[in-house]
């Protein structure tokens, strides 16, 4: 049987055991060894799946990844997010549609504080959510906001989707997360603006907050102002060391965890209750990461040993004779469509080591590209009917949300996101500028 | 016939429950390593150890923690078609397709073996009768494994952990296979 | 893939290099293999990690998970007493023509047999690779400036160079180039110049020591026993003949293209330890050795070739040694 063929029966087999709703990591798994039994056999078949957690153990950046992922539930968990919250209600409740701009300024603040758009989510739709339904916002406007508000965790500093992307690419993390800098504030202006404009439209979508909630003592009002400098203290102690060379990322990423759960203990938050959810979610979560990622190295390892790369790189650049950038607007075009029912992390790990190098072969910046990828996976997760993020929602929303209004909420914001995909796309400086400036690249 | 499945799924889950409960607090621990990696390489000489140290401590992290993060329900499913299914019918493709993810399982285990007994310095091609022997006094432990670095620690403990850990992983999954079997049955788990 | 005929034998190769790296020192031999064996056999290489990772390398090929492997014994922990001496040995030799001299003439190829053959690999031929020179972050301009600096080598040469306060840290190949930007490494000990400037070590580091502790580091092919043994005569000489290609090859490709980059590279700075202080650093390498020698009769046997051979060329005088 040619290559091309194995290849294409390994890939659509896995989607159909994914669809019977398997724990995913077994799923690919077991393609992953049965393929290799077959293919090679007693020559070594069996040992791939073991070689991967060997390989797994030596792909040091993935040390961050707990360490993310527990900033992220300290930060939910001990609701040191309140203060912030209500420091965005007070400063930006006088104007129209404030509440809904300050939910983005949250959002923008609890990714620099984690790794994953799950925490911003949680975030979101416990504190935000509620109060912005109160005063009368709009539900589906608010509902969108907090997804695509959330969905910046992975494209602003610091960011477990472009340490894997990294890990894949062979590209540094430190660039790549400066190179999520500025399209990550980009964005998030462009869903203020998007905010605004709707709002300026028609005021009942966000109404200005009454006055005597406004009414709010100076000295109290600063006193909240101070919120906002916790997570400030907290990417800075994380990052500053980092970005000076003088910690690696993977140290850096252990000060940034051991910062936050300092910071609730301090605020006097750190519970017994807040403590045993933070650790065991961070166990749980953990696992699920490695295990996917143990599987799908050992899938991706059997896709490698059959030159699936070289295959498809031949279907796209021989077969249909595409031009480079034809072939980069089909990819991202594909990674929205499987986005829609394959796992986040398993499509990185298997679609984006089939993508990467042809990215590169075509002369395309891989730093550039990651950042499109990352705004591509965020498009992906938040788009019906299956998204990642909507499956979040709907667990988290409080029940006057509908699946509908999940649905519908996301409409606007997906279309400034692929706005801004394009912008990156036609100016790769809003990407490249800041880590060219940072690592004096010429 | 019903109460041995029950009495392997109490066992089987209150062990892994424990040994889950006791490494997921080896998040500090690789905390721990990795702030005295950057504590020594700002004010002393660097550590030999640390990034390897952090490494062999996540993999028992991760894998000694798997079997608890299945009773968690912390693995996603791809719930496409899946979430929208009653209980029944989610149990009996479980029934099913559990058998795939055992038999990945055990070829992993058996990699994590034969590996094992290379670590150990066995170089033929039947780790379990290496093992077996090792027993019986008929095989020798012979050159001993060693990272290739400049600490250049043993890798067979590192290895006998993963061996360990898969291992429960596979109980795991068994006792995820009679859950199904006994809510088939009509039983509430 | 191309179609391939029935009785084609197939065989996968991993080597130690990456993609860049590869296109030099192994992509011309296998190509050159394949064509000439045509129908008959083609070989399928994979880089570094590819399919498994290079600390796995050597059991995957015992196995035959791999068939063949291109490494040097050291980075691929080969389960030999012959293993510290692959790689970089410090000061085993000067020069790139040093390492097949001690392997053909000193006989050093028969105890590389004698010592795979009993863990069930074949040990086809044995070649030269470049100089080991520092690529660091901040200049090195004595002994101290090496103290402390989180450096990317070969375990024996790392366990040398500890003396000196260097921490060697072990990484895959393939992530040097970010770990050095991730600040996990502050230098890298592990080529000459032109592999820093092929493999894009030159564009992380500033700075090239042009004192070096080794002046060629030993590498070979390896293939698994029972799939060596089942190749016709007429291919296993092929095979060897494209592997002395492949040796010939980074002969002068090293050679021409590190006194091209010292002198025309722009992109890293060079920077020396005078003559004297590095004298020292020669002298504990002598200690190193009897260290060496010490650990096992066979290790003792390599170590006196060495010795004689570094002997017999300083009284050959120049060219061979100079002082
Ligand atoms: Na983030
Ligand atoms: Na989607």
């Amino acid at each position: 049987m040619p290559y091309e063929m194995i290849a294409t029966l390994m890939f659509s087999s896995m989607m159909l055991m994914l669809l019977t709703g398997q724990r995913v990591f077994g799923a690919i798994g077991f393609i992953a060894v049965i393929a290799a039994l077959l293919l090679w056999g007693d020559r070594g078949g069996y040992d791939i799946g073991f070689s991967a957690a060997m390989k797994l153990m030596k792909w040091y950046p993935l040390l961050t990844l707990p360490m993310f992922i527990f900033m992220g539930y300290v930060l939910s968990e001990s609701k040191i997010a309140d203060d912030l919250y209500k420091m965005f209600h007070v400063w930006m409740g006088g104007l129209r549609g404030g509440l809904a701009i300050g939910t983005i300024g949250l959002m923008v603040l609890i990714s620099a504080m984690n790794g994953l758009s799950v925490a911003g989510m949680a975030i979101g739709s416990t504190i935000a959510l509620p109060e912005l339904l109160k005063r009368g916002y709009d539900k589906r406007m608010v509902t969108g906001v907090i997804q695509a508000g959330s969905s910046l965790g992975i494209l602003v500093p610091p960011s477990v989707v472009l340490v894997l992307y990294a890990m894949i690419a062979r590209q540094p993390v430190g660039q790549l997360w400066l190179a999520g800098v500025v399209p990550g504030l980009m964005m998030a202006a462009m869903f203020i603006a998007y905010i605004v404009i709707r709002c300026r439209i028609n005021p009942v979508l966000g109404p200005v907050l009454p006055a005597q909630e406004r009414n709010i003592p100076r000295a109290e009002k600063l006193r909240l102002l101070r919120a906002g400098l916790l997570p400030i203290i907290i990417f800075a102690t994380m990052m500053v060391p980092f970005v000076k060379g003088w910690t690696s990322l993977v140290e850096s990423s252990a000060i940034g965890a051991m910062a936050a759960f300092c910071a609730a203990v301090l605020k006097g938050r750190m519970t017994r209750e807040v403590f045993e959810n933070s650790v065991r979610n961070t166990l749980g979560i953990t696992c699920m990461f490695m295990w996917i990622i143990l599987a799908a190295l050992a899938f991706g390892a059997v896709f490698d040993g059959l030159g699936a790369v070289k295959a498809i790189e031949a279907v796209f650049t021989e077969r249909l004779n595409l031009s480079p950038w034809m072939i980069l607007i089909l990819m991202q075009l594909s990674f929205i469509l499987m986005g829609t029912f394959l796992d986040d992390t398993a499509m990185l790990v298997i679609v984006a080591p089939l993508y990467v190098p042809l990215v590169g072969e075509l002369g395309f910046d891989l730093i550039w590209y990651g950042i499109l990828y990352t705004i591509t996976t965020q498009i992906a997760y938040m788009t019906p009917p299956f998204g990642y993020n909507l499956f979040l929602m709907r667990a988290m929303a409080p029940p006057e949300i509908s699946l509908r209004d999940i649905y519908a909420s996301i409409t606007p914001f997906v279309l400034v996101m692929v706005f801004a995909l394009t912008l990156v796309m036609v100016f790769p400086g809003i990407a490249t500028w800041l880590p060219d400036y940072v690592y004096n690249k010429p | 016939m019903h109460s041995m499945m029950q009495g392997y799924i109490r066992y089987v889950d209150a062990v892994n429950l424990r040994i889950g409960r006791i490494v997921m607090y080896g998040i500090f621990v690789l905390m721990g390593i990795l702030i005295w990696s950057s504590i020594s390489k700002t004010f002393f000489l660097p550590s030999l150890w640390t990034l390897e140290m952090a490494q062999f401590t996540m993999v028992a992290y991760y894998i000694l923690g798997g079997p608890y993060s299945i009773q968690l329900g912390s693995n996603v499913r791809m719930d496409l078609l899946y979430g929208e299914w009653s209980l029944r019918k989610k149990a009996w493709f479980d029934l099913l397709t559990v058998f795939f993810l055992i038999f990945y399982l055990c070829v992993l285990l058996y990699g994590a073996i034969s590996s094992t007994a290379y670590s150990l310095g066995y170089w033929g091609g039947d780790p379990l009768s290496f093992f077996g022997g090792l027993i019986t006094g008929g095989e020798e432990i012979g050159r001993l494994e060693r990272s290739s670095s400049a600490w250049r620690p043993y890798l067979w403990p590192i290895k006998s952990i993963m061996i360990l850990g898969m291992f429960l992983m596979l109980l795991q999954c068994i006792s995820e296979l009679f859950k199904d079997v006994l809510r088939l049955k009509g039983e509430k788990i | 893939a191309p179609a391939v005929a029935q009785s084609t034998i197939k065989w996968r190769m991993q080597t130690y290099a990456g993609a860049s790296l590869a296109a030099e020192v192994i992509v011309p031999a296998i190509e050159m293999f394949n064509k000439i064996a045509g129908d008959r056999m083609q070989i399928e290489l994979f880089f570094a990690d590819q399919i498994v990772p290079t600390g796995e390398l050597f059991q995957a090929m015992q196995r035959g998970t791999i068939d063949a492997v291109q490494s040097d014994d050291d980075s691929m922990a080969s389960p030999t007493e012959v293993t510290v001496f692959g790689g970089y040995f410090p000061f085993g030799s000067r020069y790139s023509l040093d390492v097949p001299v001690l392997f053909n003439q000193y006989g050093l190829n028969e105890i590389w047999d004698e010592e795979y053959s009993k863990v069930g690999v074949k040990h086809i031929s044995a070649g030269a690779w470049d100089p080991c020179h520092f690529a660091t972050k901040d200049p090195i301009n004595s002994l101290a400036d090496l103290k402390g600096k989180r450096v990317f080598t070969f375990p024996t040469a790392g366990r040398f160079l500890s003396q000196f306060g260097v921490v060697p840290v072990n990484l895959p190949w393939e992530d040097i180039e970010v770990a050095m930007q991730t600040g996990e490494l502050d230098g890298i000990a592990w080529s000459g110049i032109t592999e820093d400037y092929t493999v894009g070590w030159a564009d992380v580091t500033n700075y090239f020591l042009t004192n070096n502790i080794s002046g060629a580091w030993a590498g070979s092919f390896f293939a698994n026993m029972d799939r060596w043994n089942e190749l016709p005569e007429d291919l296993q000489t092929l095979f060897r003949v494209c592997c002395d290609q492949s040796h010939y090859y980074r002969q002068w490709w090293y050679w021409g293209g590190e006194a091209n980059l010292r002198v025309n590279g722009d992109k890293m700075k060079l920077t020396t330890i005078p003559d004297d202080e590095w004298a020292t650093v020669e002298a504990k390498a002598l200690e190193f050795w009897e260290e060496i020698a010490a650990e096992s009769e066979t290790k003792r046997r390599v170590v006196d070739i060495f010795k004689k051979y570094n002997a017999d060329m300083v009284k050959a005088g120049r060219p061979y040694r100079y002082g």
